[in-house]
């Protein structure tokens, strides 16, 4: 078990003829949501965010038309196959009718285990990032209500509270909490810590150890001759040969002259950002053929595997959850966030800061119409403009967008965190100082 | 070690109009005229004969100075190419009270349009009319008045400014200390003291802090028959129509003083704390000491300091709040939601505005003070702020200062904080923007049902072209 935030991506093709039939489902289904969040909430107790739309056709490479789809992207917590039987079990009937719209559904009947095997077969693997790690749906509304609780219990500390040490005024919160029976659960300790961590970092640990192994066994071949020290001391060099083989690649490819995206109409421009009226988070789909040539698709889905690999260590600030994959062979770059407030000023986050702005580059710069670079991270003229544009062309309208709650921002959520771990946690006054301004 | 070569493009003042450049501090009196054209060729004659009059950044007028702005709405009027009025950003051509555009900006509830002295149907024009005295003003009027009279073109509003007692603006505190150096401007960039900014944040048709030009309006150039306009940077078969002009906003804000002050002697034990209150609300002392560097009293030798951050200071907000008005519209090196002081830094200064304006209405106490403002009984006078900036990017630093840092309740962590001073305060099913967070030990104060200090009574979305574009749009036939 953990509460690590995973991404689930569901697709299939879709006859475009199809696809404003799936988009108004899509719509209708979208209403439902204003009237049903509750029922929608307390039944996909797992589940996070959930968008839901059609892609139409995109021509990649100048010739090749990449087909129109049905996508669903779903962040959730807990095990894969009970967000499957969770997603099966309450929007059953609606996954039936729009993804029966697709020559990929089977023709027979689907019970729920039917359908829950189809949504897997269907699955395909993405890079996700998510703000707020090892945070329940539960614990969501917990941590909110455990800090109100405290802050209105710090009032009555106020006269007198000045004059107070910080261990005092902790020590006078934690009695507080644990005298709650309501709040009895924030007494004890947050579950999973460990092994959320384990489980998220052992596949970098792997790799890191097996690089590192490479490397002494490189050093160690010097001195001792055994074969499985041969093998491993190769295992390093081929894979900086390989990556420099790949960037020279790149670097060729990046000579092909830049070519822009059409600019999107005012009009679409408005159709999408009709849809962006939440008060706190917003939703954003980019989907872009790749530029043409192989070694983009290639370096992507490294990239995109190692993006995966340091994902513990990601920080993208306002973003509640992002993440990237390739479809179509690799052919198409697919790249959805939930953040906070509106995509235009989301957007602003990429390219506003140089170092920013290099790292979305790794893996923007090898989609259609987004902008040329130099060596993968150098920016070329008018990289900002370029990048918006490219955003902007190749944004999508999504149909259907459920969030689990539409209140706390991506701080709100790390703060109420951080003021829960606190509680009962040893620290001196300077760091009780720090943690009382969490409330 | 070879220095960095230095941007040496040089400004052409003689095609800026002098607003931009200047603030015409010197002509103390001003009125901003609103106008709307009856006759598509007498408009485009009367801006033939305007032209030579419109003060030129290149001069220091002493006497009078004159100034034009057109909405898209005025443009569209004299029958502008479709191409070139396509060529304006999407925001400009929607106008302030679009819908979403409403929605950006937080016009909404008491905000919205429908509530507005004007703007809600669009002018076509403004005349920014500055004189050394009153009498000067007047005459300066009367001449305008004579020219658009004769040209059938219709008033809409007259609104008369005032300038306040020590650069004050009307709660009492020194206002527009904090303004961006172009460096263009500078004899020695290298030398400056504080940051500079590239002049294409601020005027078209130089780069920006991207290194790119800011996109601008334009013109075909087969279009251009009499050549009035440069060439475009970045496209041989494009004429630049925004060259040496920006886009202004302007935004009639009143300001209730009265109001301000009541709230603020409710929610303290005597005058010096309401005035505390007030300072950290504004995050600055009323004499212009910033909170950062002087929390405990106001430090008269501080108040024009401007060379300081929060990210060593004041991290936490314990002596100037983050919600607090001077966090939110420029938050120098501390955005909470970056990790590092630089990205903070680079994050904010993509998002800076030229600001020139200026206060409307009587003063509430001749001599602004406080103490005296919060024991005066409300005299039901209309005051305020006629706030114009000037950016070549009106989503990018405009809007989205306005939305993502004055409005937006999340802003840096908070709970349900607007702009304690210009934000837009309600309480509805979805949204909560009406407390105000002062952290402190041991558990932070939380100001609830803050009323609207400053209500929008007007506004539009105004292009302030360069000489030649102005010539172009007269010429164009």
């Amino acid at each position: 078990m953990s509460t690590i935030h995973k991404g689930l991506t569901v697709t299939v093709t879709l006859d475009e003829e199809k696809i404003s039939y799936v988009n108004g489902l899509l719509m209708e289904y979208r209403k439902d949501l204003k009237i049903y969040q509750e029922k929608f909430s307390t039944s996909l107790r797992g589940t996070f965010f959930l968008s839901w739309l059609t892609l139409p056709a995109q021509v990649y490479a100048e010739k090749e038309k990449l087909p129109a789809r049905i996508l669903l992207m779903s962040s959730y917590v807990g095990s894969q196959s009970s967000h499957l039987r969770e997603l099966a079990s309450f929007l059953g009937p609606q996954l039936k009718q729009v993804f029966g719209q697709s020559r990929e559904y089977p023709e027979k009947e689907l019970d729920e285990s039917g359908l829950v095997d189809f949504l897997k077969a269907k699955s395909i693997p993405n890079t996700f990032y998510s703000g707020f790690k090892f945070i329940s749906t539960e614990d969501v509304n917990r941590e909110k209500s455990l800090k109100a609780e405290v802050w209105q219990y710090g009032q009555g500390l106020d006269g007198a509270g000045k004059r107070t040490s910080p261990r005092e005024i902790k020590e006078k919160i934690e009695t507080f909490v644990r005298n709650q029976p309501q709040l009895a659960w924030a007494a004890k300790k947050i579950p999973y810590g460990l092994s959320n961590k384990i489980q998220m970092l052992w596949p970098l640990a792997l790799f890191g150890l097996i690089m590192l192994a490479s490397l002494i066994s490189l050093i160690l071949c010097l001195f001792l001759d055994l074969l499985i020290l041969k093998i491993l001391a190769f295992i390093f060099p081929i894979f900086i040969l390989v990556m420099g083989f790949l960037f020279l690649l790149l670097r060729l490819n990046e000579n092909i002259p830049h070519s822009p995206s059409p600019e999107l109409s005012d009009e679409k421009v408005r159709e999408i950002v009709a849809l962006e009226t939440n008060p706190v988070i917003n939703e954003m789909t980019v989907i872009a053929p790749l530029k043409k040539g192989w070694i983009r698709r290639i370096f992507l889905a490294i990239t995109l595997k190692l993006v995966g690999l340091v994902a513990y260590f990601a920080y993208i600030p306002t973003v509640h959850t992002a993440r990237w994959l390739q479809m179509d062979r690799g052919k198409r770059l697919v790249f959805i966030a939930n953040f906070d407030n509106l995509s235009e000023a989301y957007a602003h986050d990429f390219v506003d800061s140089e170092r920013r702005a290099m790292n979305m580059a790794v893996i923007f710069s090898h989609a259609f119409g987004f902008p040329a670079t130099r060596w993968l991270i150098h920016k070329q003229y008018n990289h900002r403009s370029n990048y918006m544009k490219g955003v902007r062309a190749h944004q999508k309208v999504t149909q259907f967008w459920y969030a689990f709650q539409h209140e706390l921002s991506v701080e709100n959520l790390k703060r109420n965190r951080t003021f829960r771990e606190g509680l009962n946690k040893k620290m001196n006054d300077a760091e009780i100082r720090e943690w009382l301004l969490t409330l | 070690m070879v220095a960095n070569p230095i941007d040496m493009t040089v400004l052409e003042k003689d095609d800026i109009q002098g607003l931009l450049l200047r603030g015409h501090g010197q002509l103390s009196s001003a009125s901003y005229l609103l106008y709307a054209f009856t006759n598509p060729a007498k408009a485009r004659h009367f801006l033939q004969v305007l032209v030579p009059k419109v003060t030129t950044a290149a001069e220091k007028p002493e006497d009078t100075a004159i100034q034009i702005a057109l909405t898209y709405d005025g443009m569209a009027y004299l029958n502008l190419p479709d191409p070139v009025m396509q060529s304006f950003c999407r925001e400009f051509k929607e106008g302030m009270t679009a819908a979403h555009r409403q929605f950006i900006l937080g016009d909404t509830g008491e905000n919205a349009p429908k509530n507005w002295n004007w703007g809600e149907k669009s002018p076509h024009f403004m005349l920014m009319v500055f004189g050394k005295s009153p009498e000067a003003l007047q005459l300066a009027l009367a001449e305008v008045n004579a020219l658009t009279s004769s040209h059938g073109i219709t008033a809409l509003h007259v609104l008369p400014t005032g300038m306040l007692h020590n650069r004050k603006e009307h709660f009492g505190f020194r206002d527009d200390i904090s303004r961006p150096v172009i460096r263009e401007l500078l004899k020695n960039p290298e030398n400056a003291q504080e940051e500079t900014f590239p002049a294409g944040e601020f005027i078209m048709g130089y780069k920006n802090l991207y290194e790119e030009y800011a996109s601008c309006p334009t013109v075909p150039a087969a279009m251009d028959k009499k050549g009035d306009l440069p060439p475009h940077p970045d496209d041989s078969n494009l004429k630049d129509l925004g060259k040496n002009g920006t886009y202004l906003v302007f935004r009639q804000m009143e300001q209730k003083v009265h109001a301000f002050w009541q709230y603020m002697k409710a929610q303290s034990k005597d005058n010096q704390s309401a005035i505390a209150l007030a300072s950290k609300m504004v995050g600055r002392w009323p004499d212009g000491s910033p909170l950062t560097l002087c929390p405990a009293r106001p430090t008269p030798s501080l108040s024009e300091a401007n060379d300081f951050g929060f990210w060593q200071d004041d991290k936490a907000g314990l002596k100037c709040p983050i919600g607090s008005h001077i966090r939110r519209t420029n938050p120098r090196d501390h955005l909470v939601t970056e990790t590092s002081q630089k990205d903070s830094t680079e994050m904010a200064a993509k998002h800076r505005m030229i600001r020139k304006g200026r206060p409307y209405g009587p003063p509430f106490v001749p001599d602004l003070n406080p103490e005296k403002m919060i024991t005066r009984k409300e005299d039901n006078q209309e005051r305020g702020l006629h706030f114009i900036c000037m950016v070549t990017d009106i989503r990018r630093q405009f809007e989205f200062v306005q939305n993502n840092w004055v409005n937006f309740h999340k802003f840096g962590g908070l709970e349900h904080d607007a702009d304690p001073i210009i934000g837009n305060h309600y309480h509805n099913e979805s949204r909560k923007t009406d407390e105000f967070s002062l952290p402190q030990y041991p558990v932070r104060r939380k100001l609830d049902q803050l009323p609207n200090f400053t209500l929008i009574k007007g506004g539009a979305y105004f292009f302030f072209p360069g000489i030649k574009a102005l010539q172009y749009m007269a010429d164009h036939d």
